[in-house]
């Protein structure tokens, strides 16, 4: 293992290996949790174990600007942890496999831990892929939309115009029979209208649009599974509130959809797709 | 048979004749169903009409 002479004293001479491991930080590894000595000031530590282990940090034994590497390559996650110091930090002081992280003093007693590589949480709502729909067009076709990473998914399209007042249609692959869907509008200050498609050849009103905005909101349930897929939708335009679902009655695997509106073109506006996370 | 363009991903193109056709299949569908609403509409407001109901009236008849 290289090491430096760090700390350099007065008058020591170097010579051209010392020189040339100054690029090499000096380093340990811990197979066991393992509390920070003034020796490790300078250093980086490996930690390596199959269980989960313990980086202690205890007062009087750095001076500030004193930093530490902290590496964990085994399995077990390494948890940085305040003995009589403070160890501050904006993110986790857990440090996963292959996590890493820097442990700088900024006095005897208080030290900041900046990992800079961490296990991420999932979120819950993913976006997929977004498509920018373009200059009159009958219909927009997104493509792998759907695998097996999520069982449900949202699509929405805002943003763009029609070429007159339309309700948008949605099918899944290239399936044009079986679509079910219920659909009932709230005219502003009328009364509740509704229809219906049995057996038809689309989700007939997955989203409307006009010559002023397009909206279509829907969550689309298990398209990609070999069974049935669910549809729900909500929205709303200058005219009415309204909300849908349905489903379409066969059990094929879809990875692509299509909106298309019930007459005319559609111009610009943004399509975007997301995955909701299964956990 | 009308000429449409429409968009796949990024590309846009001319239909197809088979891919014009479900398109007008389509509308032609979605036109019956706004024709067959619009009519349901219209009986529903006649029937009302015959009685003297408003559409709350009737909302309210019905529970």
């Amino acid at each position: 293992m290289a090491t430096t002479p760090y700390p350099f004293v007065a008058g020591a001479v170097l010579t051209a290996s010392q020189l040339n491991s100054t690029f090499n930080i000096p380093t340990t590894t811990k197979t066991a949790s393992y509390t920070l000595t003034a020796a490790d000031a300078g250093t980086r530590i490996y930690m390596n174990s199959g269980s989960a282990t313990t980086i202690t940090v205890n007062t009087s034994i750095f001076a500030a600007s004193d930093v530490v590497e902290i590496f964990n390559i085994g399995v077990g996650v390494t948890t940085i942890t305040a003995g009589t110091a403070t160890v501050s930090s904006a993110g986790p002081l857990a440090v996963p496999q292959y996590g890493s992280g820097r442990l700088t003093f900024t006095a005897a007693g208080a030290s900041i831990y900046t990992p800079t590589a961490v296990t991420t949480t999932s979120s819950g709502l993913t976006l997929i892929s977004t498509t920018t729909v373009g200059t009159t067009v009958a219909s927009v076709t997104v493509t792998g939309a759907f695998s097996s990473t999520y069982d449900n998914y949202k699509v929405t399209y805002s943003g763009g115009v029609a070429s007159t007042a339309v309700d948008l249609q949605m099918i899944l692959g290239a399936t044009t029979t079986n679509y079910y869907y219920g659909f009932g509008y709230l005219p502003y200050g009328g009364s509740l209208a509704s229809v219906t498609v049995n057996n038809g050849s689309s989700w007939a009103y997955a989203g409307g649009a006009n010559t002023a905005l397009t909206y279509l909101n829907c969550d689309i349930f298990r398209p990609f599974a070999t069974d049935e897929t669910l549809i729900a939708s909500v929205g709303g335009n200058a005219s009415n509130g309204n909300f849908g679902g349905g489903y379409l009655n066969n059990t094929t695997s879809y990875t692509a959809f299509t909106i298309t509106p019930s007459s005319g073109t559609l111009t610009g506006g943004t399509i975007r797709v997301y995955g909701y996370q299964n956990s | 048979m009308a000429t449409y363009k429409i968009q796949i991903d990024d590309e846009v193109r001319d239909a197809t004749v088979e891919e014009a056709a479900q398109i007008e299949e389509r509308q032609a569908e979605a036109e019956a169903q706004a024709d067959a609403a619009e009519a349901k509409a219209a009986a529903k407001k006649a029937v009302l009409l015959k009685l003297g109901l408003s559409n709350e009236e009737a909302a309210a008849l019905l529970g």
